[in-house]
């Protein structure tokens, strides 16, 4: 007989329903925004490598959002440096895992 | 937050300790250990996350250009893991009642960070999970980090934070996490203590410089802080090189401008910062260092080089090439690409209105008091001076003593200063703390 593990309750799930929290719908919306801008930077650099002008013309973001946004995956190791222009762009490359 | 912090529990004991120092900066660091060395028992309170304050967020220092994270470093860790230390992280003052000479209570609030302190290793997982993403205060938002997060790769400690704001309850952090240290359960907790002279290290705020609606501040996005340039300089920098946040290029024509909310009555901050134009030659010449073919222009009022080495500091900037403007700003506007346009006064040239254009703009902000902490003292005044800095008790003779017997002050309380005069500052005061303890207990 199979046995299901036993799933604890988290503590996150203990402290909402304890205090009644409920993320904000401003926050709720801020990470759907999040989500799929994050979304179409990796899909744009899925391709080839890119410079962040190129990304933004292909997403349709601005070019200060797609570098804050590629700049935080920079950081956090998802996507890295794949070369320079003359223009003094760096094109950047998803990392493979 | 504010939520959570009504549930804070009291402790019921009382903690003892010789000193408190406010504010774990490099002043707060350093009257620690001095004292800690002497034999004191110390308790070092650091509102934010780690302790390091502004100066382990440089890049170098001038005029020396010495590393700021390898000086910085090791002086946190000493500070941590000194044996007559106990540092709380994460808290705030809450109230500070003096009883007697050499008695003060103390009411300490520990905000959660929802991470079981001994049991994170600061491996990072939850922070790569979390879906939530917030401009990060430790690099002045140039990027962003998670809603659960580790404060810095050089922080001490080096634990995570959960950022209950901006938390939407997934729990993808608590799954992710491999030895089980996140707990939402964490309680807000009241400490008290008893302690017999207090230092006062809080440090300064930034000049807010979207006060100055003409220098467009966040309005352009090539126009930065020099805080923002010191960490795009830093070794733990936010970006993979010197890069312009506004398109990611690198910028070949950049320019600063001095007393960006200091000297400047208009904004009412009359005094000047005495570190902005030493700060922005240091900048000026690492930046011609990482970026050896872009020009780099500085707008100034008059330079003020009265430290050791800093007159030199200035003349090798010039010969390296930094133009030097005498011209006050007047306005800026956006250009093409990106590019950001500034009209000064040329004042050398007979006072023309001139325009030029740059790649990227720096502001080279002024610094402010950061006075809050007064309102922490229940039965005692905390006197500031005019401006809001901590009033010396006497400003010749005795310059760390404060209007209060047993409460001291070091570094930029006290008014804009470098790094070397903040820790002679915290060195005087903790021989002073360590001088009116004696006085009290003999007496005592
Ligand atoms: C852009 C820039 C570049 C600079 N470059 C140089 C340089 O190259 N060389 C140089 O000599 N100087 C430089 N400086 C000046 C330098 O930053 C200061 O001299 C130094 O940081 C002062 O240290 P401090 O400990 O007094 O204050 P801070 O560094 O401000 O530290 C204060 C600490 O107190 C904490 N705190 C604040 N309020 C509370 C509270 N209520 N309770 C508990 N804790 C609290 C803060 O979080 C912080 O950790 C620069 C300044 C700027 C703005
Ligand atoms: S529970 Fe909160 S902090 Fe943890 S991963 Fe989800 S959003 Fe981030
Ligand atoms: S809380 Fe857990 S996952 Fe996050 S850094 Fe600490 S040990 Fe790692």
């Amino acid at each position: 007989m199979s046995r299901r593990p036993v799933r604890r309750k988290l503590t996150v799930h203990m402290l909402r329903d304890k205090l009644g929290l409920k993320p904000s719908k401003e926050l709720t919306d801020m990470l759907k925004r999040q989500t799929e801008i994050k979304v179409k930077i990796t899909r744009a650099l899925r391709k080839q490598p890119k410079t962040v002008p190129e990304i933004a013309e292909e997403t349709g973001l601005d070019t200060y959002t797609v570098f804050w946004y590629l700049m935080t995956m920079f950081r956090h190791g998802q996507v890295e440096e794949a070369g320079k222009t003359d223009e003094g762009f760096f094109k950047y490359k998803l990392r493979e895992r | 937050m504010q939520r959570i912090l009504q549930e804070a529990e009291e402790e019921q004991e009382e903690e003892e300790y010789d000193v408190l120092v406010i504010g774990g900066g490099i002043a707060g660091e350093t009257a620690s250990l001095d004292l800690a060395d002497m034999g004191f028992k110390v308790l070092l309170v650091e509102k934010e996350p780690s302790i390091g304050g502004k100066m382990f967020l440089l890049s170098k220092v001038f005029p020396t250009l010495d590393c700021a994270s390898c000086i910085s470093t090791p002086r946190m860790a000493a500070t941590a893991h000194h044996p007559n230390i106990k540092l709380l992280t994460y808290s705030e003052i809450q109230e500070i009642e003096k009883l007697g000479e050499g008695d003060f209570r103390v009411k300490i609030l520990k905000k959660p960070r929802f991470v079981e302190e001994s049991l994170c290793t600061g491996c990072g997982q939850c922070e790569q999970a979390c879906p939530v993403i917030v401009p990060k205060e430790y690099d002045f938002g140039l990027r962003g980090r998670k809603a659960a997060y580790i404060p810095f790769d050089t922080a001490v400690p080096k634990i995570a934070v959960i950022d209950i704001d901006h938390c939407v309850f997934c729990g993808q952090c608590e799954r992710a996490c491999p030895v089980g240290a996140i707990n939402f359960l964490q309680k807000p907790r009241i400490i008290k203590a008893r302690v017999g002279a207090i230092i006062i290290a809080t440090g300064y705020k930034l000049f807010p410089i979207e006060k100055k609606a003409e220098y467009m501040f966040k309005k352009l996005p090539n126009i930065i802080t020099a805080m923002q340039m010191d960490r795009l300089l830093a070794p733990t920098r936010p970006y993979n090189a010197v890069l312009r946040p506004g398109d990611g290029k690198e910028p070949m024509n950049i320019a600063f401008i001095l007393c960006s909310g200091s000297r400047d009555r208009t904004v009412g901050n009359p005094l000047c910062s005495q570190v902005c134009c030493m700060y922005s030659i240091k900048q000026a010449q690492l930046l011609m260092g990482a970026l050896p073919l872009a020009d780099i222009t500085i707008y100034y009022m008059d330079i003020r080089a009265f430290g050791k080495g800093f007159e030199e500091f200035y003349q090798q900037a010039k010969a390296m090439g930094v133009m030097f403007i005498k011209g006050r700003v007047a306005k800026i506007e956006p250009g093409e690409n990106g590019d950001v346009v500034v009209w000064y006064e040329d004042i050398e040239n007979g006072g023309r209105l001139r325009k030029a254009t740059h790649d990227l703009v720096v502001l080279s902000v002024g610094l402010l008091p950061n006075p809050e902490i007064v309102k922490a003292f229940k039965n005692v005044k905390l006197e500031l001076d005019d401006y809001g800095w901590v009033k010396p008790r006497d400003e010749n003779i005795s310059p760390v003593e404060t209007s209060i017997p047993g409460v001291f002050a070091a570094g930029c309380i006290l008014g804009p200063k470098d790094i070397p005069d903040t820790v002679l500052e915290a060195e005087a005061a903790a021989a002073q703390a360590a001088a009116y303890l004696r006085e009290v207990r003999r007496h005592g």
